[in-house]
This record gives C-alpha cells, sequence and structure tokens, in this order.
C-alpha cells in the first residue's frame, strides 16, 4: 500500500458518509419503532461493510446503537446496548466478508433485472442476510435473558417470534436492497476511496 | 461461477432453511408443553371437582350394563349420576323427590318399575335405596344399581 491504513480510514469522503449513514440509520429506527425487530439499519450497516470496509461499517453501527439504545423509548440497559453494539458489527463483517469473496462486484452489468444471475445475487444477499441475523438474535436474545436470570434455551424460546420476524424481514431486505443501495452508494463513493483493510 | 461456490451457497440456504425449522420447532415444542401443562392443571382442577361412582342398570331380561368409575360432580345425587350414563325420565312430587319413569325408553309397566339399589360393602348386598333418588346423595366410590323389577314390597 502506498498509504498508511490510518489515512485511507481518516477519508473524509468516508467519514461523512459513516456520519450519514449512522443518521440514516437512527431516523429510520425511530420511523419504524413501532414494528417489533423490523428495522432497516442491518441493511444499511451490512452495506456500510460492504462499500467502505471492516472499520467504517463497525462504526456505522456502533454509533447508531450508542445513540438509539441510549435513548430509547423502551429503556436502557447497559448489558443490552452492549450486545447490541457488539453484534450489530456481525452485518459488517458479513458485509466486509462479501466484499472480499467479490460477491456482486459485477452489480452494474446486475441491473438487469430480467437477468439470472441478479435474482441469484440478490438471493445470496438475502440468505447472507438471514445468516447473519441469526447469529445477532442468538446473542442478543441470550443477552436480554441473562439479564432476567433465564437459561439460554429460555432464550430462543421466548424469541422466537421476534427471530424469525426479524430475520424473515431482513431476508426480504438484503434480497430487496443490497443491489439497488449498492449501486446508488457506489456513485458517490468512487471505487478508489473504498476502504480495502 | 464453479460448481464449488453453488455448493457452498446452496449450503448456506440449507443451513437458513435449518435455523427457520430449529426456531420453529423449539417454538412449537414449548407450545405444547405449555398446553400439556394447561390439560394437565384442568385434569387436576377437574378431580378435585369429581368423584368416581359406579352405575349398573339391570333391564331384568338378564341385560346388565356397567357404567364402573363414572365421573359425577362431588355432592351429587342418584339420579343426576345416573342421567350422566342413560336416558332418564321422570316425574316430580313436591316434597318427596322424583320418581323415575324410565330409563333408556324402557318404561315402567306391567307392574314393572325402575328400583334404585346402594351396594353395602360392609355386608356385601345390595340394599334398596332409602329415598328418592334426587334425595340420596352419594359419595366418592359408591356403588349402585338401577333394577327393572316388580318391587317386593
Amino acid at each position: 500500500m502506498a498509504h498508511g491504513s490510518s489515512e485511507k480510514i481518516v477519508s473524509t469522503r468516508v467519514i461523512c458518509l459513516v456520519i450519514m449513514l449512522t443518521s440514516i440509520n437512527l431516523a429510520l429506527n425511530y420511523v419504524m419503532i413501532g414494528i417489533p425487530n423490523v428495522k432497516l439499519m442491518d441493511l444499511i450497516v451490512f452495506l456500510s461493510g460492504y462499500l467502505m470496509g471492516l472499520v467504517p461499517g463497525i462504526l456505522v453501527g456502533v454509533l447508531t446503537w450508542l445513540v438509539y439504545g441510549t435513548l430509547n423509548p423502551f429503556g436502557f440497559n447497559l448489558i443490552i446496548l452492549a450486545a447490541t453494539c457488539s453484534s450489530e458489527t456481525i452485518y459488517a463483517v458479513f458485509g466486509w466478508l462479501l466484499k472480499k469473496l467479490n460477491i456482486g462486484s459485477d452489480i452494474i452489468t446486475l441491473l438487469d433485472i430480467n437477468g439470472r444471475k441478479f435474482w441469484f445475487t440478490s438471493l445470496k444477499f438475502g440468505l447472507i442476510g438471514f445468516l447473519a441475523t441469526s447469529i445477532y438474535d442468538l446473542i442478543t436474545n441470550i443477552a436480554s435473558v441473562v439479564i432476567v436470570g433465564l437459561s439460554p434455551i429460555m432464550a430462543i424460546i421466548s424469541g422466537v417470534w421476534f427471530a424469525l420476524i426479524h430475520e424473515v424481514s431482513n431476508f426480504a431486505f438484503f434480497f430487496f436492497g443490497c443491489i439497488p443501495l449498492i449501486t446508488a452508494l457506489k456513485k458517490v463513493l468512487p471505487e478508489k476511496e473504498v476502504i480495502e483493510l | 461461477m464453479s460448481g464449488k461456490s453453488n455448493w457452498m451457497w446452496v449450503s448456506i440456504g440449507l443451513l437458513c432453511l435449518l435455523i427457520a425449522a430449529i426456531y420453529l420447532a423449539t417454538y412449537y415444542y414449548s407450545e405444547s408443553v405449555y398446553f400439556r401443562s394447561l390439560y394437565e392443571g384442568a385434569v387436576s382442577d377437574l378431580k378435585k371437582l369429581t368423584m368416581k361412582v359406579n352405575i349398573l342398570i339391570d333391564y331384568g331380561n338378564g341385560t346388565q350394563t356397567w357404567y364402573n368409575g363414572t365421573s359425577v360432580p362431588r355432592e351429587t345425587n342418584v339420579l343426576m349420576a345416573t342421567r350422566i350414563v342413560a336416558l332418564v325420565k321422570g316425574t316430580e312430587y313436591p316434597g318427596m323427590g322424583t320418581f323415575v319413569d324410565s330409563i333408556n325408553s324402557v318404561r315402567n309397566e306391567g307392574g314393572k318399575y325402575w328400583m334404585w339399589y346402594i351396594w353395602n360393602p360392609d355386608k356385601r348386598n345390595w340394599e334398596l335405596g332409602p329415598v328418592a333418588s334426587d334425595k340420596y346423595v352419594l359419595r366418592e366410590g359408591d356403588t349402585i344399581m338401577w333394577r327393572y323389577e316388580i318391587p317386593s314390597f
């Protein structure tokens, strides 16, 4: 690398994007607060990791939760906040990994929605969304129930519907949202400024 | 796309289905446990409110039908217990009780009447009911008999 990685991380445009995406996340979270466990935030964090790299992706997730977890009408709990902050990074990690695996790298050519490849790539994103969400739910459900003092099995049982709603909705969001949003965000984030960690 | 990559995505898809299946199975198992406990609680409550009695209906022509272990409400009388296992018609006489006219469509006629008896376990014999069937309160484990016969008195 010609420049140090820290120099790349503090790229002004990336910082602006991190702040913008965090703001969008917060706005979306508060708008969708009435729909339990259906949030577009996970998709945005995933895309941050996919487009900007691991650290900006994690930053978007953690910053969003620091605000949303603190100023939340359902109340504040430090253990849950820690669990959600750390679990949200899973989406950034998955996004970053998918970029490394070159999934959807030919996304501009995928814009032909009649193409078989478009739907196949969307399905891949959907599956990754489902998988990442199931890991996220497992961690956060266990953390939530540990506070109450129940066993981890009880955590899975008590949160099963919430988890399924979360996973199925994220599957749909990732399936339908990834390719259009990646295409849109790539326009404001030229390839040379994408952070490669 | 290589065949190896395809298999990886198929595996991820199956893994997602497995996760969903585990969630649903866990949910329905917990529901079954919950409803079983509710059912057992209801059965337990029912046992507290009911008792078991044995009822014999003797049609006087060699046909005898036993209704052993019949669950009846506590503090119930002979007539009410019999109505649980058979179609009973009767005439009520104020102050005296109900006179049974027919059981399972076998009516009192030709000098034959439906008489009720209670088993005395100490003497090991049937004793004629001392009062009208709706005036005698049964106890847990009682055994009663209805017999279609020409009264001996």
